[in-house]
């Protein structure tokens, strides 16, 4: 009976531990691209998997990190640690502490201070320094698993080996090394893992043009993520569970082998064995890196490109390498924030951006853009004219920027549960859509909604106004179910919200998956935006980047990124290719001029009109 | 002999399909020393468990004082423990670990403080009482292990082979507080070891177990002059244990030679072992003994010379005082009364004499 | 090795100035961030707003969460230790890996697939809709994201416990029953107190990243609950006053340093014991 119990309870726990491993698997294998629709059995992402060269060079970055921390961490950590046990008390305490700080320190905290020393040491951030903050933080997983067996350990036996004559490293070799050993596995598995897993202090310390699993996911996570990192991750979790097993089961049979008679023996076959299935596997890793990752590989020609997650079709990264021979780094950004932050970090780190109008403007105030070569770009003709002259509220003359996508913002709603009509930003404060309504995770867009609602301009930089809207977006905290930026798009699919502040682009997609959406923008008025691509004024490889932006605005071009990102293209001949004609006129991907009319573009607020922005938004995400 | 005390009847108990004790039955009496002696896995630390209650036998039944206790908890016997390794309380100082049973049974204050200091005098430990455990050194631990057992004044103090972790000069200091302790106490001992001069040393009653059985009981002299079978006769002791031929009574056939013997009624021409003590084979000048050997090593023991001889295709073990050279040519004679004639046992108990030893 | 001091600073000397390249001059550039203004001027500004409302609110609830959540890890994981600790079924290795299992799977999308579980549409509920039991309503409110902090950091209070569980000799247990004492009374005067030093450390590999998280609040609580992780975090990546994240940084490492004085407390504790025994088993010896 007791037994019974416990095994339910450990049972219940496993549940817990597993149910979402099992949810992440089964979603691998669901043919619809949205987490929250179950679209049919599929093993497409798997198969995709095989040519996604961003997934697989995040996973050889991971792998390699790991891998190589690992051994560093386990290395000096071991050693460190039989070093520690001959110091004096009080250095061994202070010594202790210090390690223990990355290990109790908050991630944050961690990422920010190496960040911060890289920074000022001019330390170019890449792989060289997301592995020495991962050496840092797993060495006190080797050392916490290695430092209690050490002291366990009779000192007599390697003194007594030196006795016999032994060298001093072969006879802590022979002779301590054997007990250790599992305890050194131990430490070094664990900080293994710990690597792997690590995202936050990666995230802060790697710099362009690195990505490992974590990162790339992180970025992903807001805006939903690539069913082929499902596919990924179940691969490697299985990967694990197998070689685990075959560990298990190489000790299970040696120990079977010599049962009885030879048990001490037999002991330390086990980590014989152990030792054997992790070399084995770390040399799959190596390889497997290496195969997939060609990281060490890097050619000269290369062009880092910055652009907002799944905003491009992979393939024309390829095309565009086959045909001009030139290597392209591709990075993406969670929000135009985070873009301008890793920039002011270091503005060198990318040639080629595609921000919003807003950004491009404080860019450009700032120095921080060059103007572009027209000549190399002719295929900027295909850009249609209003969009040129739109385009002049932030970059008056057509010099810095070819716009690339644009939209508007608006309401998306589900017809099933939204019985009135969706024609007013008021819709958003009405009590009867409690936890039904989604707001936007960015200040513009969150304030935007509030200002135009109250009949303000979207860029008043008047704190009477801004202190109105800030209370009316306290005053709807209540009732809305979550701030969310991309991830409205699957809340929405999956029936989770009524109504969600959305841009247009999200809803040609969206409609597909969920007939029951729509879309409005409201009468208020709104926001249009217009994303464009610029050049850096400190790109390493202009030319390239000006190729890259001619590139993109071929037609053919501009309608494969339009039928992947499913944003509006002002690319005029692109438009003209689409065969669909519901998708060519439709009047949420090209709203007409009496919606245009009420819409207006962001404009640069100045650092004062930021941080006032940003005040407020505190004030409103805390609900003070 | 005394009141009987403790009763074991029918014991069986096996731990994942192994059977470590089959049907045992035993009999322990008030204020012996008993030791039960053997290999480790002879089932001997299972049976100690069984009677302080932290194991459950499969079947048979446990009587103490006439009382079946069999399905009492270890927490309601009226005997105390002392374990392998200690097994103090290491946050509690050494007042707290001796306090610990009596505070469970709610004793006044003043109670408990004259017992710590009494049970801390009677093992030698005075002045230790505010000592953290992980600062003692093996004995002292031990010792408080001890008086944390007997402050209860138990009827029977378990020792399940408390002498095991100490160095060999520690154990015979402490051998000889054991028995102290005993007289002084005039409680049962029942002691667990693998030590046979442990036991020898210590004991009132010896219990020699292997695999699961009792193979032998009775007084140290008892096991030790007349052991039963071969294992008993091994493990206890040195000796000469020789495959043999019982040709008939009082005559054995030994590696080839008949040898007079005092045995009788093994039957004719049966397999038999048998069992000569060191210091009962004779050797003498070559020509005026039984067999012909060569003294292959001989070394000076202080009392007497340690000596190995190959005579018939045997080493044979000799104790003597006196000395023949490595190299000698000799003959070698036993005296009939010594040769103990054994049966041969079975298969399985070869196998534990030959692993465990 | 264990004895030779210049050996043991040999050994010990290249972690030393690693320790102090980059674990303590980061901490000490946050340090100086977090005491300075834009223009490198010394100021109390950042550390102090702490006390403004938005952030004492965020620091308050981020206590008050990861406090709950380490409860509730407590509570989970010292029965289940106590079940493994007891089973023998569970070499360490066994244990250890079942719970380090599950962290191969990133962090972010074991944290993503609790909202597809915990969503309104989601997968419990759906469960519990063909049950025809009343739904639950927990996606983007706290109860979500103690969930999701549970999740995460529950294998860092089951190990600590479990491993000293299952350091503690049976016959410990035995002797405690042998002295009378019922299973209740060998519970709390002798296991628990046996176990505090992996309770503590379970205690503190829980409590801290849980108060410091700001993934699984934006995640599961919808980026309606802001703790003084995000604080931080969008001081560095939205609003980039590094100054001010750094001033913030600080006041979450006073609870480190907390942290640190209480395990060496500790530790000295153990030690000087250590120094009062007269000279390892030689001392027993002579008496």
């Amino acid at each position: 009976m007791r037994s019974k119990i416990e095994k339910l309870y450990m049972g219940i726990i496993l549940l817990f531990m597993y149910a979402p491993i099992l949810t992440l698997i089964v979603l691998s294998f669901n043919s619809s691209k949205s987490r929250a629709r179950w679209g049919g059995f599929t093993f497409k992402w798997y198969i995709n998997l095989v040519h996604d060269n961003s997934v697989l060079n995040a996973l050889a970055n991971t792998l390699i990190i790991a891998l190589i921390s690992t051994i560093a961490a386990t290395i000096i950590g071991t050693i460190t640690c039989v070093g520690i046990m001959g110091l004096k008390r009080r250095s061994r305490t202070v010594l202790m502490g210090v390690t223990n700080i990355p290990m109790i320190n908050a991630d944050i905290v961690t990422g920010i201070s190496l960040m911060l020393l890289f920074k000022v040491m001019h330390f170019e951030t890449g792989f060289g320094t997301v592995l020495i903050a991962h050496i840092t933080f797993n060495i006190p997983y080797v050392m916490l698993a290695v430092l209690p067996s050490l002291r366990t350990i009779n000192p007599n036996i390697y003194e007594a080996a030196l006795d016999l004559g032994a060298k001093p490293f072969y006879a802590f070799r022979k002779s301590v090394l054997p007990d250790l050993a599992p305890s050194v596995l131990a430490g070094a598995l664990m900080a293994f893992t710990m690597s792997i897993d690590d995202f936050i202090i990666t995230y802060f310390t790697k710099g362009s043009g690195f990505d490992t699993l974590s990162t790339k996911i992180y970025n992903e996570v807001k805006r939903g993520i690539q069913p082929e990192i499902y596919a990924l991750s179940s691969i490697i979790f299985l990967a694990v569970i197998l070689l685990l097993a075959a560990s298990s089961y190489i000790k299970h049979r040696q120990n079977s082998l010599k049962k009885g008679k030879y048990l001490y023996k037999a002991d330390r076959k086990i980590s014989r064995g152990q030792a054997v299935a992790l070399a084995a596997a770390s040399a799959f890793i190596v390889i497997l890196a290496m195969y997939f990752g060609g990281v060490f590989t890097r050619k000269n020609n290369q062009l880092f490109v910055y652009n907002a997650g799944e905003y491009l079709d992979p393939e024309v990264i390829e095309m565009f390498e086959a045909e001009t021979g030139i290597e392209v780094v591709y990075d993406e950004f969670e929000t135009l924030e985070i873009m301008y932050a890793k920039m002011v970090q270091d503005d060198g780190a990318y040639d080629v951006i595609c921000p919003s109008d807003y950004m491009i403007a404080k860019m450009i105030e700032n120095g921080m853009l060059q103007e572009l070569d027209l000549d190399q770009i002719p295929n900027r003709k295909n850009i249609g004219e209003q969009y040129m002259e739109a385009s002049r509220s932030f970059d008056p003359d057509n010099t810095y920027s070819v716009p690339y996508c644009w939209g508007t913002v608006g309401i998306l709603y589900n017809k099933t549960m939204v019985d009135d009509p969706v024609n007013s930003w008021d819709i958003l404060w009405d009590e009867k859509y409690s936890g039904q309504i989604l707001m936007q995770d960015s200040i513009r867009d969150a304030f935007m909604v509030a200002l135009k609602r109250r009949g303000f301009s979207l860029n008043t930089k008047d704190p009477g106004e801004l202190e109105l809207a800030t209370e009316d977006l306290i005053a709807q905290r209540p009732l809305v179910q979550a701030y969310v930026i991309d991830q409205a798009r699957d809340k929405m699919i999956g029936g989770e919200a009524a109504l969600a502040v959305t841009y247009s682009g999200e809803v040609l997609y969206a409609q597909n998956e969920n007939p029951d959406l729509e879309y409005s923008v409201p009468d208020e008025g709104s926001n249009v935006w217009i994303d464009s691509w610029v050049v850096t004024k400190k790109a390493k490889n202009p030319e390239a980047a000006m190729k890259w932006i001619d590139f993109l605005c071929r037609p053919e071009i501009a309608l494969m990124n339009f039928d992947f990102v499913t944003y509006s293209t002002p690319n005029t001949k692109a438009r003209e290719l689409i065969e669909d004609e519901n998708v060519r006129n439709s009047e949420v991907a090209y709203p007409g001029n009496d919606i245009l009319k009420r819409c207006d573009a962001y404009s640069y607020l100045g650092e004062d009109g930021d941080l006032l922005y940003s005040n407020m938004w505190k004030k409103v995400k805390s609900g003070i | 002999m005394s009141k009987e005390l403790i009763r074991l009847e029918h014991i069986s108990k096996s731990f994942d399909g192994e059977l470590i004790l089959d049907d045992l039955d035993l009999v322990i009496h008030e204020n012996e020393f008993v030791t039960l002696l053997g290999p480790s896995g002879c089932g001997k630390t299972t049976t100690l468990r069984i009677i302080g209650g932290f194991e459950k036998p499969d079947s048979g039944r446990v009587f103490f004082d006439g009382m079946d206790i069999t399905g009492l908890a270890a927490n309601r016997r009226q005997l105390n423990t002392v374990f392998q390794k200690y097994a103090l309380f290491t946050h509690m100082d050494v007042a707290e670990n001796i306090a610990f049973g009596l505070k469970i049974k709610n004793k006044p204050r003043d109670y408990i403080e004259e017992k710590i200091h009494y049970a801390l005098k009677l093992v030698n430990l005075e002045g230790y009482e505010h000592r953290m455990p992980g600062s003692l050194s093996g004995g002292q631990q031990q010792r408080v292990a001890i008086a944390r057992a007997i402050v209860n004044e138990p009827k029977v103090l378990l020792l399940d082979e408390p002498l095991g972790a100490l160095d060999l000069k520690l154990r015979q200091d402490m051998q000889y507080e054991l028995i102290r302790l005993k007289n002084e106490l005039g409680i049962t001992f029942i002691y667990v070891t693998h030590d046979q001069e442990e036991a020898l040393t210590m004991s009132d009653h010896i219990v020699v177990m292997n695999q699961g059985y009792i193979q032998q009981e009775g007084t140290p002299e008892d096991i030790y002059n007349e052991p039963e079978n071969a294992f008993v006769a091994d493990f206890i002791g040195d000796s000469n244990i020789i495959r043999a031929t019982m040709v008939r009574d009082e005559l054995v056939n030994i590696l080839g030679t008949d040898f007079v013997c005092v045995d009788k009624g093994f039957g004719e021409n049966k397999p038999v072992d048998v069992v000569i003590r060191p210091e009962d084979v004779e050797l003498v000048p070559r020509g005026q003994g039984i067999i012909p050997g060569k003294v292959t090593h001989a070394i000076f023991k202080g009392v007497h010379y340690e000596m190995e001889v190959e005579a018939s295709g045997y080493e044979w073990q000799v104790d003597s005082t006196r000395l023949f050279e490595a190299g000698s040519e000799v003959d070698i004679q036993v005296d009939p009364f010594n040769i103990q004639v054994m049966n041969r046992p079975e298969s399985e108990d070869e196998e534990a004499m030959a692993i465990d030893v | 090795m264990f004895n030779n001091k210049k050996t043991s600073r040999l050994l010990s000397s290249p972690y030393i100035v690693w320790a102090l390249i980059f674990i303590i001059v980061p901490l000490g550039m946050v340090v100086y961030y977090g005491f300075t203004d834009k223009s490198g001027a010394f100021t109390f500004e950042n550390v102090a707003a702490i006390t403004s409302l938005v952030h004492a609110k965020a620091l308050g609830l981020a206590l008050l969460l990861s406090v709950i959540s380490t409860i509730v890890c407590f509570v989970l994981a010292y029965p289940l230790g106590m079940i493994l600790a007891h089973n023998k079924m569970s070499n360490q290795g066994i244990v250890t890996t079942l719970f380090i299992l599950p962290m191969w799977m990133n962090f972010l999308l074991r944290t993503l697939a609790w909202l597809t579980l915990l969503e309104n549409k989601g997968v419990i509920n759906g469960i519990l809709e063909v049950l025809h039991l009343p739904g639950i309503n927990v996606i983007n409110t706290s109860g979500a994201i103690v969930i999701g902090m549970v999740y995460n950091f529950l294998p860092f209070m089951i190990l600590p416990i479990y491993n000293s569980l299952s350091s503690i000799d049976d016959n410990v247990i035995n002797a405690a029953r042998d002295l009378g004492a019922d299973a209740r009374q060998t519970f709390f005067k002798v296991t628990l107190p046996l176990t505090v030093p992996g309770i503590v450390s379970g205690i503190t590999m829980v409590f801290i990243p849980a108060l410091t998280t700001f993934a699984i609040s934006t995640i599961l609580g919808g980026s309606k609950i802001l703790l003084i992780g995000n604080i931080i975090e969008q001081e560095f990546t939205l609003t980039y006053d590094w100054n001010l994240g750094a001033g913030l940084s600080i006041v979450l490492m006073l609870f480190i340093v907390v942290n640190m004085v209480v395990s060496a407390m500790a530790d000295n504790g153990e030690e000087q014991d250590k120094k009062r025994m007269p000279s390892g088993r030689s001392g027993g010896a002579s008496e």
